[in-house]
């Protein structure tokens, strides 16, 4: 397994017997929810569509992983992801086969799919690696393996030596309590379950990394070891296990 | 009084009534030009009847207009307590005239609206922003045809601010419903009264009309020292021996000390922006009636405010600018013909130097000038949508015509069409082709923005650890700038930022800073460049007593050079700039003033920053800037930057500086309110607002951020110029010890520039993880020691305390099982294949020492890496930079991963 970053998406690749192009959180048509909460801006979604078809055309996958999150509007579908969705998918699939997780955010997201494209919400194997949205219990059957999520929306703040900070995308990688997860861990030598967070591919969404630590959301973050947590940034630059982060924090 | 012969028989009687035996100066001069229906600007001290002058002819007027149809003449004043003051005043004038007049602002009750928008009075007083609304409603703009006059009030106070440019926008709009009607100023004394005349009038033609302030002031200046019981006991002194007294401050805080230390007079009140209006109007009162005979206060009573007699204003420490100490003692003598005194209190050498330059200025007359802003984005999207409102849709052209007609807007190339597609950008208007059109968004938008004051929601402060709340930020401060885990400064203490939820900043005391961080305790006066270089003049000429014959001054001022003399220091000058080294940097004695030094520190800032990648503390006054700097970074290296700045890249350098800081963020959110992207109460807790800014990349948002902060908070085109004297040895630029003269100066604003790439927060961090990142030291020689320490404690050569050797292999900490393999009497293979990775690890010790251990350190890193690394022969940020790159290719491979 080798892994190549792309620090423009944030995008990853994941590369067995075959190369998948992973990107989590898209939230095509968050401006709808912006203009709610009294920020009001244009669609974006024509922006970060290109992004994503550059990054395609340079990493050169054989799939698109997308874990969830492919829109945003929730209980239910807006006029501007009506009018966006299909163009936005049938762009996307018109390239390379699609592979979707749903996320809390795609309800009614179905019908837009194809059968193969859709998979479980509670995750499944694709090439030796697990892949699942990450607000739900994992399924079983990812017990060790690693798991690539997204959700999340991870940020770093970076201090440089006068204090002066900045936030940016990163992961976050950690082991993970697999009884309280009720992931079945009774063969012997079963490998280690780690999960890998993913930062959202969507530009503006973001959580600060200790803030998940502190105040976690899902299950998986609940139940990561926290521990032997690492980060990286979106560009693959290796910061540090997040204890050291934390000793910063209080120091 | 021939002049009031012109006038309707009606007026001249009640002229007579009111007791107007002998015309002012001011009166005599623009009551005919008034009269004959010219647009007129009228300069005058307060208290020489302006506004007499102005409204005679107007009353004239209107008793021949027929009665009813809508307002005939608006007055505008820039302030409530103003408009009340004036009301108070005309409704004796029209009671006797038989005219209606009412008041309308944001305190104005509904009845009394509604009973305006049903029977319009004959004489309209309101504020600029209310001015904004009149245009929004359909009955209300009916009135608006009958316009003849529109008088504005204090008009210097506008004619510099958005507020300003904004109304002449307004006046603009008017014209469409009443066509031409006559224009009236009415000005404090400033530099350049044809400028304020275009401002009001555009291209068409005007009078102005000056009186001459200068005869009239009558100023000392008294040196009181620095102790605030000295200086408070000789203000008590000289208060026993005056009538009623103005005692003006420059800041709230010392409003309240001083109010305080003068409590026991008993005759004593402060007044200041942030007292309640009940509090301020009672204090008027007071005083008016001689209930009081001291009032405290800040600029708030600058404006023409009916306060009854003055005799005296003392003015305590230095007043910053010339128009400023002119207002101020112009407050003095409110009778016609007689002289203002008044008194500065200097408390040190900077500000009595500089009060007695500002005094000397005052008498010759050369007032500071009063700039219009020109081509200000957000005032412009301000008014499309309050067209857009207004007309509903409405051609590009129609607003052009409306645009080209004021000063302010003539003339601003393709800014019409880049705000209009901007404010479509974020749905404040609809465009087809060339036509405007409103939007549902567009009339809430403009209830929440009618004026272009940033009156801000404020961020209350609330302390976890002592559950209180310690004070406020503004809002746009936060949401620009502020994050979680961002350490700020407020009230002299650190905090760092908890959470930001629910409207509320949550914080604990940070324990310790890692620099200095941005503060804004108010916004500051701004001393200008040429008091500063006259200052400058003084210490180099040392002519002390060619500005004063106050026996104090001069001996203080004499006392204070012979000293800089006997420490060897070099006086800074206007034909000299001393660089001197401190504990936390470079002190650069400049005298430039504020935005010059303001605009020249942060040119300098960044240039270091970026060079020497780390990120540079700023803070300045109008005499010197202190950079904060690493200990490395000494007073030469500062001169060699500034002596290779080259004047015409300086603009360039100065933008790149401020997009990263504090300051331009917090700009760029008020400026983003103002095109509606952003409504006044957005809930910013869900998103990245940070990531959010970086859609006005390039956009005439971020055009307009960068256009306010370079022309209202600094100016480069002065600093490049400064600099040109620099290369022409006009001025030299000297090294010196730290002198009395760097020491001295509160610091006023303070900011940080960070280097221009975010790489370098990366490799901070990187750097401190390595440094305290554990290391398992190991001799390879006599196999018999070992030691775990951080990476920052090892020795530049480590070297084993037993044996003497160098030969130590550097391994991370889990790895230290493999050295207890070393001690093994028999051997296997692969303890043989340990043995020979060890060794190899610490040759690569023994020859680049502690260069080794850090990188063996590095994650990922063995032996054959870390010669990579070391073999590239870098150093500083390279050197880690090669460590970052093996990181990167580790993280990318099978072994992190499984």
């Amino acid at each position: 397994m080798k892994m190549e970053f792309f620090g423009d998406g944030p995008a990853l690749v994941i590369e067995g017997e075959y190369r998948l192009l992973i990107v989590a959180d898209l939230h095509f048509g968050i401006e709808a929810d912006l203009a709610a909460h009294g920020l009001h801006f244009r669609s974006r979604s024509t922006d970060r569509l290109e992004r994503l078809l550059k990054i395609i055309d340079m990493a050169d996958p054989d799939m698109l992983v997308l874990l969830g999150d492919i829109k945003h509007s929730i209980p239910s579908i807006t006029r501007q992801e009506y009018d966006e969705l299909p163009v936005i998918l049938d762009t996307l699939r018109s390239r390379i086969p699609l592979k979707v997780f749903p996320g809390n955010h795609d309800i009614g997201i179905e019908p837009y799919l194809r059968d193969a494209e859709l998979q479980p919400k509670d995750g499944t194997i694709l090439d030796g690696v697990g892949y699942l949205h990450g607000h739900m219990y994992p399924s079983p059957n990812l017990t060790g393996h690693l798991m690539v999520i997204g959700h999340h929306h991870p940020l770093l703040l970076l201090k440089d030596e006068v204090g002066c900070a900045l936030q940016t995308p990163a992961y976050l990688r950690a082991g993970l309590d697999t009884d309280k997860l009720g992931m079945n861990t009774l063969v012997e030598n079963t490998p280690p379950t780690r999960v890998l967070f993913m930062p959202a591919f969507n530009e503006i969404a973001g959580y600060d990394i200790l803030q998940i630590v502190k105040n976690p959301f899902s299950p998986l973050s609940r139940f990561m070891k926290t521990e032997d947590a690492e980060i990286i940034l979106a560009d693959g630059t290796y910061i540090g296990s997040l204890s050291s982060l934390q000793s910063d924090e209080t120091a | 009084m021939k002049q009031l012969e012109l006038l309707d028989p009606k007026v001249q009687v009640c002229i007579k009534k009111r007791g107007f035996s002998v015309l002012s100066e001011a009166q005599k001069q623009a009551i005919p030009l008034i009269h004959d229906g010219n647009h007129v600007v009228l300069i005058a001290p307060t208290g020489t009847g302006k506004t007499e002058s102005a409204m005679f002819p107007v009353f004239n007027a209107l008793l021949s207009m027929p009665s009813r149809g809508g307002f005939k003449a608006i007055y505008i004043t820039p302030l409530r307590s103003l408009n009340r003051d004036i009301l108070a005043r005309m409704q004796w004038w029209c009671r006797e005239l038989g005219l209606t007049v009412g008041v309308r602002h944001g305190d104005t009750p509904m009845g009394e609206r509604r009973k305006q928008a049903l029977a319009p009075p004959d004489l309209l007083i309101t504020t600029p922003e209310t001015f904004q609304a009149l245009f929004m409603g359909k009955r209300l703009r009916k009135h608006l045809t009958q316009v003849r006059f529109v008088i504005i009030d204090e008009i210097h106070e506008l004619a510099g601010s958005k507020r300003g440019a904004q109304l002449v926008v307004a006046l603009e709009r008017l014209h469409v419903y009443a066509g031409e009607f006559q224009r009236i100023g009415l000005s404090a004394t400033v530099g350049n009264p044809d400028e304020i005349a275009r401002f009001l009038c555009g291209k068409r033609p005007f009078s102005v009309v000056q009186v001459p302030v200068a005869k009239q002031l009558d100023i000392t200046v008294r040196f009181v020292g620095d102790d605030f019981q000295k200086q408070t006991e000789i203000l008590s002194k000289i208060l026993k021996r005056e009538g009623s007294t103005l005692v003006f401050v420059n800041t709230r805080v010392t409003a309240e000390a001083l109010g305080h230390a003068l409590y026991e007079h008993g005759d004593v009140e402060v007044h200041h922006g942030s007292l309640s209006k009940e509090v301020r109007i009672d204090a008027e009162e007071r005083f008016k009636k001689g209930e009081i005979r001291i009032l405290i206060c800040t600029s708030s009573m600058e404006l023409g405010i009916d306060i009854g007699r003055v005799d005296h204003v003392i003015q305590f420490g230095s007043p910053r600018e010339v128009s400023r100490l002119v207002q101020r003692v112009g407050r003095a003598g409110h009778q016609l013909n007689t002289i203002s005194r008044g008194t500065i209190l200097a408390t040190g050498f900077d500000d009595l130097l500089e009060s007695l330059v500002i005094v000397k200025k005052a008498k010759a007359n050369e007032i500071e000038r009063v700039v219009p802003q020109r081509c200000a984005a957000d005032v412009l999207a301000n008014q499309v949508a309050g067209i857009a409102v207004e007309y509903g849709e409405i051609e590009q052209s129609k607003i052009r015509e409306i645009l080209e007609r004021t000063s302010v807007f003539a003339d601003c190339g393709t800014l019409l069409d880049d705000v209009c597609r901007q404010m479509e950008e974020h749905l404040l208007i609809r465009l087809d082709g060339t036509r405007i059109i409103t939007t549902a968004r567009a009339r809430r938008y403009l209830s929440g923005n009618l004026s272009m004051i940033h009156d801000e929601r404020k961020v209350p402060i609330f302390d976890m650890v002592s559950r209180r709340t310690v004070g406020t930020l503004d809002e746009s401060f936060v949401v620009g700038w502020v994050h979680t885990g961002v350490v700020f400064i407020t009230k002299g203490q650190l905090w760092r930022v908890i959470e930001i939820a629910d409207g509320k900043l949550t914080v604990e005391p940070a324990k310790k800073a890692l620099g200095e961080l941005p503060s804004w305790e108010g916004e500051q006066i701004p001393v200008p460049f040429s008091v500063a270089r006259e200052v400058g003049e003084i210490r180099r000429r040392r002519n002390i007593s060619a500005y004063t014959t106050e026996r104090d001054s001069i001996r203080f001022a004499q006392m204070f050079l012979t000293e800089m003399d006997k420490n060897r220091s070099l006086v800074p000058s206007d034909h000299l700039i001393t660089l001197e080294n401190t504990d936390e940097g470079v002190v650069c004695n400049i005298c430039a003033g504020h935005k010059t030094n303001e605009a020249l520190g942060r040119v300098l800032s960044i240039l270091i920053s970026a060079r020497y990648g780390t990120t540079v503390g700023l803070e300045l006054d109008a005499y010197r800037m202190l950079l904060h700097l690493p200990s490395s970074i000494r007073s030469s290296d500062v001169r060699d930057f500034l002596l290779s700045l080259e004047p015409s890249h300086m603009p360039g350098i100065l933008r790149l500086a401020l997009k990263r800081t504090a300051l331009f963020k917090w700009k760029l959110v008020q400026i983003a309110k103002k095109f509606g992207a952003i409504d006044p109460d957005a809930d910013y807790e869900k998103i990245s607002i940070q990531r959010l800014l970086e859609y006005f990349e390039g956009s005439v948002v971020q055009q307009e951020t960068f256009r306010e902060l370079l022309s209202e908070y600094m100016d480069i085109d002065t600093a490049a110029e400064v600099v040109n004297k620099i290369k022409r040895g006009d001025i030299s630029v000297a090294l010196g010890p730290f002198s009395m003269i760097g020491a001295g100066g509160l610091f006023s604003s303070r900011d940080l520039v960070p280097p221009p790439t975010a790489d370098q927060a990366v490799l901070a961090t990187l750097k401190r993880r390595l440094d305290q990142d554990d290391v398992f030291l190991a001799c390879m020689n006599c196999r018999d020691w070992k030691i775990r320490t951080a990476v920052s404690r090892v020795p530049d050569h480590p070297q084993c305390p037993k044996c003497g050797a160098r030969l130590i292999a550097a391994l991370k900490p889990y790895e230290d099982e493999l050295y207890l393999a070393m001690r093994k009497p028999r051997k296997t293979q692969a303890d043989h294949a340990i043995e020979q990775r060890l060794l190899k690890n610490a040759n690569i010790v023994l020859s680049s020492g502690k260069k080794a251990v850090i990188a063996l350190s590095a994650r990922g890193v063995g032996p054959e890496n870390a010669s990579r690394i070391l073999a590239t022969l870098t150093d500083g940020d390279a050197f880690y930079r090669e460590i970052m790159k093996a990181e990167r290719n580790f993280i990318q491979t099978h072994r992190y991963w499984s």
